[in-house]
This record gives structure tokens, sequence and C-alpha cells, in this order.
């Protein structure tokens, strides 16, 4: 049948080439979840692959120019630490001691470029605390002071 | 109380859905009226009893009872009256208790309308409709009660998430759930032609407008949900390829497509399995995003056994595959045997085209969406798929899409000869590829962007040439003006012009999404007052700050004029919101839009102490407003095509 194998024909190059785009966007866009311990031990396969670190921003660890807008931290998981570097805004809920995931990839000096911070939200909402809220003279994303 | 009254209505509504499959089943087995006669009471009794429930939420809601916990966890006293009626689909809930509602308003109006009509069909049909209800009716009744006690009632309640706290949230989600739960209505129909085995044109002509309907509501409620994240996510952005994001947009693609091939049933009595097939799927997906959302599965699938309700989604999702695709199989003897196609190049084969790459979009959207949970169930791999998968994998599928929405509406049905493709696209082409010329030779050299806005325009040509010239004909035959020309037109086939203004709508958003995508500028900076930051033909100078005590919450804004290459200034006061209950400032970003581009400023962050200064991020989008006309005139173009029209029989006239 000659129509019959038109139609098939039709159908495989259809199929090809989907799976063409679906391959080809996966290679490309595909970010492995990694935590800093894992990383520390497959730093080498892991240059240049797209990765999301989590952990907690290491207390103490946070340097901000803000001038330049560039951020120097260490994202540890209690086993091993890696340093990361940022340039840009990051998100609001971003702060030493909590948790954030930052993705990008490994630089070869074993800095970890991120080039996206996602801080880690909080699900529920806290109830509300008794006394009017302080007025808040400074906010900056990224805080090292305590909260007094 | 009530709690009590809004409990007492959902269970016993429940029970008047499980007589609702009952009774059809009595009707069928006895052939006797009275059960069907009771199966649409039952169905007129759910809608009552759902709207006392409903009502009595939202009462509660606005009259601040704290003693149910639904309201104590999502509204304040501080809340205005408008959010608090809102906090009905603030939350899993009371969003559920909506969805129920308006699907007894839906299969209410089924019953109330078809009273005399589709004797054989209408037992089924509310069958369906009593399965559905009577799922939901158990999930809120059993899994996710909204009327949920709380004892000893707090002072205040918690408040509904700040973000939430948006003009385009009180639209939404009903816009978003009226366009799922309308497809509930050829779905139903559908099945109900499998059950009595008639798989004629019948089910497909009388659930048309009502299809069209949803069709459009699930594009709204997908374009508010877009311009919601634009305006109030303060992110600069429209669509993150989000999976919640994904669960809304996935049904909309089998929509499409069916709204498509089902003409070709009306027409040419081909592609009914398809048809059925389309539409499961599009059912199917209404249930599939509501589980994928609400299940808790999406941060991790060890998440997944957070709550009852995901499993009880998936449980029904399998139902209703299971018994969608049974049906189906029992009766596929009825569907063979339809003559093939006549040729591949007619406007059959452009709409089944159509449909393979609406279908691939879903295939390739699914998979990036469900991607991570099969890479941590089956291999342990914890991964995501970012944005740039979605990206690349789709933006050829739509490019294509454009080219056949220019093809489908023009070429002949069965078999298109030279003179009809020549007659209807050398020009439209001609001019799009001049088009394309000009815009080369202006600035832009990217091949997508370009191919992009080659293809809109051959569109919005095609659609052109081929309206002016029927114009032209009925003004030599009728003698008519041409307003009045285009009226007669549009009345005789509403469903052609109206498709066609959907079309341009279609493409103005094209337009909107490639400018935005492609030729985006962004820039962050910290200023200190009086210095300025440039960006595209923009100046961007920073004036000062100040706080403002609000009822919910304190406002710090930023003060910033701008100035439009060198001239005019405008100004702009992005802010960030402190409220009482949450971590961290919510932002509330500014943008002014103009039909060129958008400029649209972040504050990013303060401070007051030691000097005056402010951190941003400033983006320019071009061609962002274009997406939101584009909604406005798909509205339009849905509107012409249901409209009913008097004194005509438009509907046997409609050609396409």
């Amino acid at each position: 049948m000659g129509r019959t194998k038109r139609f098939l024909i039709g159908g495989v190059i259809i199929l090809a080439a989907l799976s063409y785009l679906i391959y080809g966007g996966m290679r490309e866009a595909i970010v492995y979840f990694r935590t800093p311990a894992e990383l520390k031990a497959q730093e080498q396969s892991s240059k240049g692959k797209s990765l999301r670190l989590g952990g907690m921003v290491v207390a103490g660890s946070l340097q901000k120019d803000l001038k330049n807008l560039t951020y120097r931290f260490q994202i540890t998981d209690g086993v091993a630490s890696i340093p990361v570097y940022f340039h840009g805004v990051p998100p609001d809920l971003f702060s030493e001691g909590k948790g954030a995931v930052v993705e990008g990839k490994m630089g070869a000096d074993g800095v970890f470029l991120a080039t996206t911070i996602m801080a880690k939200h909080a699900e529920e909402y806290s109830p509300p605390q008794t006394g009017e809220p302080s007025y808040p003279h400074s906010f900056v994303p990224g805080r090292d002071e305590k909260k007094p | 109380m009530t709690a009590t009254i809004g409990h007492s209505c959902v269970v016993i509504a429940f029970l008047l859905a499980i007589w609702g499959i009952i009774a059809p089943l009595l009707t069928y087995k006895t052939g006797r009226e009275a059960f069907f006669a009771s199966t649409r009471a039952g169905i007129l009794g759910q809608f009552l009893l759902v709207t006392v429930a409903s009502s009595a939420l939202i009462y509660a809601l606005v009259t601040a009872d704290f003693s149910i916990k639904y309201v104590a966890f999502n509204t304040t006293r501080a809340t205005p009256v408008y959010y608090r009626v809102t906090g009905l689909w603030g939350a899993l809930e009371g969003s559920l208790l909506l969805w129920e509602w308006l699907l007894v308003i839906f299969s209410g109006l089924v019953a109330w309308i078809y009273k005399d009509r589709h004797r054989e069909l209408m037992p089924w049909v509310l069958l369906i409709f009593s399965i559905v209800s009577a799922f939901f009716l158990a999930v809120i009744a059993f899994a996710s009660n909204p009327f949920e006690v709380l004892s000893p009632p707090p002072a205040d309640g918690r408040g509904l998430n700040p973000l939430l706290e948006d003009a385009n949230m009180i639209t939404h989600p009903p816009l978003l759930y009226t366009g799922f739960v309308g497809l509930t209505v050829p779905y139903a129909f559908a099945m109900a032609a499998l059950i009595i085995g008639r798989l004629d044109e019948a089910w497909i002509k009388t659930t048309r407008r009502w299809t069209i309907t949803a069709w459009c509501f699930l594009t709204m409620g997908n374009l508010v949900g877009a311009w919601w994240s634009y305006h109030v996510l303060g992110w600069g952005g429209y669509w993150a390829w989000d999976p919640v994001e994904n669960a809304a947009f996935m049904p909309w693609l089998p929509a499409t497509a069916f709204l498509h091939s089902v003409q070709v049933q009306e027409r040419r009595s081909r592609l009914k399995a398809w048809n059925l097939f389309l539409i499961i799927i599009a059912f199917s997906l209404t249930i599939f995003g509501t589980f994928l959302t609400r299940s808790g599965i999406l941060s991790s699938i060890h998440a997944f056994s957070s709550g009852p309700v995901g499993t009880l989604f998936l449980s029904f999702l399998a139902l209703v595959l299971l018994g969608s695709f049974g049906l189906l199989a029992y009766r596929m003897d009825h569907l063979r045997g339809q003559p093939e196609f006549d040729s591949m190049i007619s406007r059959e084969s452009a709409f089944l085209l159509n449909n393979v790459v609406l279908v691939s979009a879903l295939f390739t959207i699914f998979l990036g969406t469900i991607f991570p949970l099969l890479s941590e169930a089956i291999a342990g791999v914890q991964v995501s798929v970012g944005a740039p998968y979605f990206n690349s994998v789709t933006v050829p599928l739509f490019l294509s899409l454009v080219f056949l929405m220019a093809l489908g509406p023009m070429i002949a049905w069965r078999r298109a000869s030279w003179n009809n493709l020549k007659r209807n696209f050398l020009w439209p082409a001609l001019a799009s590829i001049g088009v394309a010329l000009l815009l080369f030779v202006w600035a832009i050299r990217d091949f997508l962007p370009l191919l992009g806005f080659m293809l809109s325009a051959f569109v919005a040509f095609t659609i052109f040439f081929d309206t002016a010239r029927a114009v032209r004909a009925r003004r030599r035959i009728a003698g008519e003006r041409i307003a009045t020309a285009l009226g007669t037109l549009v009345r005789r086939n509403q469903r052609r012009y109206g498709g066609l203004v959907v079309h341009l709508g279609i493409v103005l958003i094209a337009l909107g999404i490639a400018g935005s995508m492609s030729y985006s500028i962004e820039r962050q900076a910290t200023l200190e007052v009086g210095q300025s930051l440039a960006i595209g033909p923009y100046k961007v100078r920073f004036e000062g700050l100040r706080g403002l005590q609000q009822p919910t919450h304190f406002r710090v804004e930023a003060t910033f004029r701008v100035f439009n290459n060198g001239d005019e200034s405008r100004l702009y006061s992005p802010a960030l919101k402190f409220f009482p209950n949450q971590q961290a400032p919510v932002g509330r970003a500014e943008f002014q839009s103009t039909l060129a581009d958008d400029l649209y400023i972040i504050l990013s962050g303060f401070s007051e102490v030691g000097k005056n200064q402010a951190t941003l991020k400033a983006l320019v989008r071009p061609l962002v407003a274009w997406i939101w006309i584009g909604g406005v005139v798909i509205v339009f173009g849905t509107i012409i095509a249901i409209w009913p029209f008097r004194g005509e029989s438009g509907e046997r006239k409609d050609e396409s």
C-alpha cells in the first residue's frame, strides 16, 4: 500500500525529529543535584556539567561587594564545604546559616561559579509575632548580621 | 454552625452524586423514565447543596470566623473583604470546593439545557458528571475538609500568602478552573457516545460551543497566570516552565488539537478514534495537573506521602484512564473502516499535522515535567530539567504551528490544487518574505526570531488577503459597503471568522514571546542617590527612599526617574513589602509598558544606614505588551465564534 507506507515514513521522520529535539534539549538542560560532599568526591568528572549544589550557607563565610554585586560564600552539608562565587542579586531569603541551592558549574580553580541562587522557601507562614515589627532601616539580600 | 451546615451539604451532595451514578444504570435496566427524572433532580440537588456549602465558606471567610481552620489559616482581621472572598481559592481545601462548585454549575446547566434533547445520551452524560462530582465531593468531605473546626479559635488568622493579594489572583484560578471543568462537558458526551455506541458527529456538534468556551477560559487562565507572574512575582518574566505552570498549560494542547480535529470529523467523517483519544487525554490532564501540583510529589518523590489527596487523585486518574481507554477499545469496531485521506495536500492533512505537532509539544513538556520524578524513582539520581530544555524543544514545534496556522484555514478540503495554493498563498508568502527582508536590513539578524516574525506575518497576511477578497466579492454581488459586507460575512461564517480572529490573537502572542525571548536586556546595580544606570534606550536615576506604614505591612519604596533617550522622564517606585508574618520581604516590582517595550524595575535591597543606596535590577523586554493584547483579541474571536446570532441558521452554513 503506497499510502500506508507514506504515512509510515512520515511518522518515522516525525518521531526521529522529535527524539532529536528531546535528546538535544535534555543534554543541554539537565541539571544534576549534588551535595558538597558528593561534589568534592567527583570534582574532576563534574567539571563543565550543569549542577545544582544544595546545602547550608556557612555562617561567617559571606563576603559581598554591593557596588559590584559579587558574592562569595561557602556551602556545606556538614561533611564538606565548597566555595561559591556569584555575580548578581540573590533572592530575598538568602542569608548565612540558612539553606540555599546554587545552580552553575564547577570552575577550574575549585570555586563553584553560580549563575542562580535559590533560597529555601518556608512552606508555612510563621504565626504572627507579638508586638509591632521594627522599622526596617535597611535590607540587603544576603544578610550576614544576626537578628537581635 | 457554619461549619456544620457546609460539611453536611457536602456529605449530602456526595450521596446525591452516588445516586447520580446508580440511577442512570437503573434507567437502562428497567427502562423507567422516573429514574432518569431522579438523576436530573439529583444533579440539580448537587448544584443547590454545593452552592450552599461554598456560600457558607465564603460567609465564614468574610465574617472572619476563625473557628474554621481554613479561615484562620487564610485570612486575618486586617484582610480586605475582596481578598477574604478570594480566600476561597487561596489554598487546597477551598480550591477543591471551587472546582466542585464549577463542576455542578456545568452539570446543572447541561441537565437543564438538554432536558428535552439527546434522550439517549443524557443519562450517560449525567452518569459521567456524577462520577467526577462524587470523586471531588468524597475528597472534600473526607480527605481535605475546608470546614475543619479549630478549637479554641485563635484571636487572629494567619493570612493569605501576600503574593496572592493581587487583583489577578481574583481571576486567575476561577478562569483556569472554569477551563478545566468546562472540558468535562465534551468528555462526558464523548464517553456517553462510546457507551451507547453512537459514534457519529452528534456528540461533537452538541459540545462544540462548550468546548470553544472551555478552551477560551483555559487560554485566559494561562495568560492571566503569566500576567500575574510578570506583574507580581517580580522576576521580570512571565513564564518559567515551572511544573505548576506546565500542569495548567498541558491540557490546553490536546484541547487545541481537539478543536481542530473535530472539524475533520464533522466535515469528512475521519479521525473519530483520534478525537476521542484527544478529549480523554485533555480531561485526564486536568486531573493529572491537580495531582501534580497538590500531592507534594514535585519537591521530591519522597514528599509524596504527605497527604491522602495526592494518592486519591492518582487513583482517580488511573480509573479515568482505564475506564475511558477500555471503552474506546471496546468500541473500536465501530471506529474502524473510515476512508483514508484523499490527498496529503489538503486541509485535513494540515489539521492532522497540527495535531501531531500539538501532541508532540504535549509529550515533550510532559516528559520534561516528570523527568525529575522518573529519574529519582528509577535511577535514584536527583536532577532538574530547566527552562532551556523546554525552550529549545518547544520553539521549533510552536514555529511550525504558526506556519500551519497560515495553511490550515485557507487550504482546500480533500485535495488542494495548484490553483488553490497559488490563489491563497502566493501574495501572502511574498509579502511575508518582504517583511523578513526589511527586518533583516533594519536590525534583526538572528535566525529564530526572524523566522518567527516572518511566519507571524505570513499568518496575518493570509487572513487579511482572504478576508479582503471575500469582502470584495460581497460588494460585487450584494453591493454592500465594506463594513456591512464584513458584518454579513462574519455572521454567516461565524466559526470561520471567529477562528481567524483567534489566530490573529495567537500571532500577536507569538510576536510578544519572540521579541521578549530574543531581545531582552538585563542590568543590575547598586546606586547611591543621584547615580544612574543606563539600559537600552533608558537611563534610570535613583532619587531616594521612603517608608510607608500600610494596613497589613510596611512598605519601603525607592523612587527612580527614568529618561527615555534623554528627553521625557517618568517616575518608577518599586517597593519591598515587609509583612510581620514573613521571614523575608515581598518585592513589588514596577514596570511601564509601551507597544515597543516594557521597562521593568525591581528593588532588590536598600540601605539608609550610612548612605542612601538601593540595589536594583532593571530589564527591558521588547513587545511584551502584545502578549496581553493577543489575549484580548482571542476573547473577542471566541465571542464571535460562539455568539448566538439570531435569525440565521449559521450553524449549518459554517465552513470551517
